[in-house]
């Protein structure tokens, strides 16, 4: 039981120490106590681990006496466990990364480190609860966190808007999970994931139910627009809630669906999400074509990353759940790498804005590696985690003959390419813009580094090997959702029965290749880099001119124009106008009537009642 | 002796006095009107269930009424008179009715049983300020310094309500057979209260306008009975007794620090009055019921009994009620407190006993609602409900 909970205590008890050493630890101190605490948690899963590839599910008391006959348990599988290493491992490295980053702020660490800690215990909870009702709960006070976090600078104007956001757009669509698990308890008297009497209350109506609460969480289409608005959070809380945790939120609801009554609802919803998720797809990355601004660009790509997600876990196919898992860590990886550079980037220089930024590879070449890892993985390049995704991915749409997925995943991945190579280019190399010259650029601290480092170190090693992830933690996570998967993987890296990806191996080919070819251009003493003229498409630019943030955004909403109507905001914005006129319609009314005539009230409610008492 | 609800009303009483004695809230009459509507509160409920109850929580309905009396303004004597109003209207209704069915121990032959239906329908509706009888409350709520409202919303409406459970127990033909024209009422409750609170500038008739809302909420809990309806009846109405003197208490500190009423056209008042901000925050949470606060446990459980009693239908209307005073919520947060301060004001700051009794009336629902179990009323059920066959003491379906 302690093995089993113990990676929540952890947290928890990491929390207690933020409150009661407020007063005595400085920012750092308070960081590398939260990074401690997060690392232990990550150290007390990976126990679980044997028993997840096993088969075995686990179970323990959390709260045993909660409320009545309901108490709060849990049951770990192996889904539960990808959700938990994912949650310790990338918040012990983001945590890393927040240690230097927040020592300069003057107020709110013990704050920000403590629902930190809360945020990574809740994920932990949602994934290894044992019933809905844990879940939901979970699922909320994740929800609160994120508020939390993102209003994290709570007197500036932009973070409270973003924040109100968050809770307004994810909790009004979290209802859905509220009213669905309600529908199921009514009918089955019983909320636990894998009993049999949920499986025959859950129709496809509380599915869907469900899945409209994911799709808020996990930045489906049309319900994503708070994700951009949550980016004047603390990059760390971008890095782990925006990246690798709270999104994947509906991602695990998603898949946790699969346990009950054998996935029947799928039958009904796959064209409906697999719908969702590939306009979800297109609508992030070309949104995120338009921006300038470092952290909304990734926030809108992060919209698209999940649409992919949500591809692969809609087909219902054991495949499917591979990649769609697979993913679903790949993307935590590299994504929160991305976001941790943009950080570091944002704290070096004092500008996410890559209208103002230009040519600081030269200040920042740690960066700019990492950055160029993960940007090379989120674009599906070979030998990165990122392709070996969407390999699995279009796999399993081709095994279902979708080919029309794998187009829109194409496109997409085309796309995102093309936006990270401007973003890339306008961020790290080129000539400083005007904004820059003069100002002291530094490279981020080892310990930024080391946290941003280590994770696109993961990038490229599950590029190489994905069998190390796939074996160990996807494939009994795929099992333990009823699959029963006949994949095999070995030192050589995937092979299914649909056909071998053979990583491993050529991952080394490629690697070697590259050695080779950059110990000839050492060899050879090629010129020293300098300034060229630009192909752009039309005329050659002259020597040092290129195409900067602002030529490429217009150039995307010129090309794209239409697709940027698909904005869904102003639609809330006139719900929003629509409900307050009723309600100030309502309030005329209604003082008229009964609260300036009280006694007209009072007379209408008594005939109201004896009339009602004798038609009843 | 009720276990839960006397500790709840002296915790009430000694916060609600240690915070007027910092932030005042009226004068000596006020002091000793407060004092003597909590006093026979408390003494209801040690009376138990009997017309002694009846008697001492109707004296300290008149006694709240006196307490907004005493507020001295014109404005404050005008909303004393409605409160009267309803109050001497709804002590009528209500006795009678009691009177007919003998405090619940017979239903008395038709059509007699449907007149004592119809007086405390309307004896409830005036009582809680249901709509469409709302009208004391709001009126209440501006004329009258936070805490008095508070302390009508917590105690007096919250004593009025827990009169109500012990009666669904002891004669639930009350509810079952006219269950209709309760979940009638309820639902007007809910989304008309959830509605006009939204066309509020003023943060206190907000405040009043949500407890209708939430009113509207428990009384769906008290008409479906049952396991989940009442459980959800009794751990609402103790979260929104809890939830009321946190957000009264935090607008109270706040208008205290800007000396004139709080509008949604105040900003950044989070800066000054961190403390009342983030218990406004805390408690308004747990007023929408987001877990883990005591609201939560009670909402779920109404939306159980929601489900149970309308289906998919009245599931519909308890989110769109739902939803609204979510809106409305967040709305003030962020507008109110949060953000930056857009006219800076030199005011006074939060004194520390205030600013304890938020802290712990704030975090006291989030405590609960980790172990709700200990709230859970330990007293045996009433003898008369004993006697009865286990079904009539049952849900509607």
């Amino acid at each position: 039981m302690t093995s089993i909970t113990l990676p929540i205590l952890l947290l928890l008890g990491g929390f207690v120490l933020q409150l009661l050493l407020a007063r005595l630890l400085t920012p750092v101190g308070k960081g590398v106590l939260a990074t401690a605490a997060v690392f232990a948690s990550f150290l007390a899963t990976l126990p679980l681990v044997p028993a997840a590839m096993a088969g075995i599910a686990m179970e323990a008391p959390l709260l045993p006496v909660w409320d009545g006959p309901f108490s709060l348990g849990l049951r770990i599988d192996g889904l539960s466990v990808l959700f938990m290493l994912m949650g310790t491992g990338i918040g012990a490295a983001i945590l890393l990364f927040s240690v230097r980053y927040m020592e300069h702020e003057e107020q709110g660490t013990t704050r920000f480190y403590a629902i930190m800690l809360v945020f990574i215990a809740g994920l932990l909870l949602l994934a290894s609860a044992a019933d809905m009702l844990g879940a939901y709960m979970a699922w909320e006070v994740i929800g609160l966190c994120s508020y939390s976090l993102v209003g994290f600078w709570y007197r500036q104007r932009a973070a409270t808007d973003g924040a109100r956001k968050v809770l307004v757009i994810t909790h009004l669509a979290g209802y859905g999970f509220l009213i669905g698990l309600v529908l199921v308890y009514s009918r089955a008297g019983t909320l636990v994931w894998t009993d049999p009497a949920v499986g025959s209350a859950f129709t496809s109506g509380v599915a869907a139910l469900f899945i409209v609460a994911a799709m808020a969480k996990s930045v489906m289409f049309p319900l994503h627009t708070w994700i951009p608005e949550a980016m004047n959070a603390p990059t760390p809380v971008s890095a782990l809630l925006h990246s690798a945790c709270y999104v994947k939120a509906g991602v695990y609801l998603i898949a946790r669906m699969y346990v009950i009554g054998d996935g029947q609802w799928q039958v009904a919803l796959e064209v409906p999400l697999l719908a969702v998720g590939c306009v979800t797809i297109l609508v992030g990355v070309i949104f995120a074509m338009a921006q300038t601004d470092l952290k909304r660009l990734l926030a809108f790509h992060t919209v698209s990353q999940l649409g992919y997600i949500v591809v692969g876990l809609a087909l219902g196919t054991d495949l499917g759940l591979a990649a769609g898992l697979f993913y679903c860590l790949s993307h935590a990886l590299f994504k929160g790498t991305l976001f941790m550079c943009a950080g570091a980037i944002q704290h070096a220089t004092g500008t996410r804005d890559l209208r103002d930024l230009g040519g600081i590879a030269t200040a920042m070449p740690g960066t700019a590696k990492v950055w160029i890892v993960a940007a090379a993985s989120i674009a599906g390049v070979p030998l990165t985690n990122g392709f070996v995704a969407k390999w699995l991915l279009f796999g399993a749409a081709l095994d279902k003959g979708l080919l029309i997925v794998v187009l829109v995943g194409w496109i997409g991945s085309i796309l995102t390419a093309f936006s990270f190579l401007k973003a890339t280019v306008n961020a790290f190399y080129g000539v400083p813009s005007k904004a820059m010259l003069g100002r002291p650029v530094h490279e981020a601290s080892p310990s930024m580094l080391a946290g941003m480092g280590s994770m696109a170190g993961l990038c490229l090693l599950f590029g190489l090997a994905p069998q190390l992830l796939m074996v160990p933690v996807v494939a009994p996570a795929v099992r333990s959702l009823g699959f029963d998967w006949a994949v095999q993987m070995s030192w050589l890296g995937i092979l299914t029965d649909r056909g071998s990806i053979a990583m491993t191996v050529g991952g080394v080919v490629v690697l070697a290749s590259a050695m080779l070819g950059l110990l000839v251009y050492r060899l050879a003493q090629a010129p020293a880099p300098g300034l060229v003229s630009v192909y752009s498409g039309g005329e050659p630019l002259p020597a040092g001119d290129r195409p900067g943030a602002v030529d490429f955004a217009e150039m995307a909403e010129h090309a794209f124009h239409p697709v940027y109507s698909l904005d869904p905001d102003p639609g809330y914005l006139r719900i929003w106008r629509g409900l307050t006129s009723v309600a100030g319609a309502a309030q005329t009314a209604a003082r008229m009537v009964f609260e300036d005539r009280p006694l007209l009230a009072i007379g209408l409610a008594a005939v109201a009642a004896l009339a009602g008492v004798w038609l009843v | 002796m009720d276990m839960v609800l006397i500790p709840l009303f002296l915790a009430i009483a000694l916060g609600v006095g240690l915070y007027a004695r910092v932030i005042p809230q009226g004068n000596g009459g006020w002091w000793r009107f407060a004092a003597a509507t909590v006093a026979l509160a408390v003494a209801a409920r040690l009376a138990g269930h009997g017309w002694a109850a009846v008697l001492l929580a109707s004296a300290a309905e008149f006694l709240a009424v006196a307490m907004v009396w005493s507020g001295g303004t014109a404005e404050a004597r005008a909303a004393a008179r409605k409160y009267l109003t309803a109050v001497a209207l709804a002590t009528l209704c209500g006795w009678t009715a009691l009177a007919l069915i003998q405090l619940g121990a017979v239903r008395p032959a038709a059509p007699w049983d449907r007149l004592a239906v119809a007086l405390l329908l309307v004896s409830v509706a005036l009582k809680l300020g249901l709509v469409p009888v709302y009208f004391w409350l709001p009126a209440v709520a501006r004329a009258s310094s936070a805490m008095t409202t508070a302390l009508i919303v917590a105690v007096v409406d919250v004593g009025a309500f827990c009169e109500l459970l012990a009666l669904r127990d002891i004669a639930p033909w009350l509810f079952t057979d006219f269950a209709p024209l309760w979940i009638g009422l309820a639902v007007l409750s809910l989304l008309g209260a959830a509605l006009l609170a939204l066309a509020q500038r003023e943060l206190k008739p907000m405040l009043a306008f949500s407890s209708i809302d939430d009113m509207g909420y428990l009384l769906l809990g008290l008409v479906a009975g049952g396991t989940d309806g009442m459980a959800g009846a009794w751990f609402g109405i103790l979260g929104h007794a809890m939830g009321k003197i946190v957000l009264f208490g935090a607008v109270g500190a706040a208008e205290w620090h800007l000396g004139r009423a709080l509008t949604l056209d105040d900003r950044g008042l989070s800066t000054p009055l961190p403390v009342a901000s983030a218990a406004f925050m805390l408690g308004a949470l747990g007023f929408i019921g987001i877990p883990p606060t005591l609201g939560f446990v009670g909402h779920w459980r109404l939306y159980l009994a929601g489900a149970e009693l309308g289906g998919p239908l009245l599931l519909a209307v308890l989110y769109a009620s739902s939803a609204m005073a979510l809106l409305c919520y967040v709305r003030a947060i962020h507008r109110v407190w949060l953000g930056p301060v857009e006219a800076p004001v030199v005011g006074r700051s939060l004194p520390r006993a205030a600013a304890l009794v938020l802290l712990a009336f704030a975090i006291a629902p989030v405590l609960f609602g980790l172990a709700p179990n200990g709230l859970r009323p330990a007293s045996e059920p009433h003898p008369h409900v004993a006697a009865l066959p286990t079904e009539s003491a049952g849900g509607v379906k």
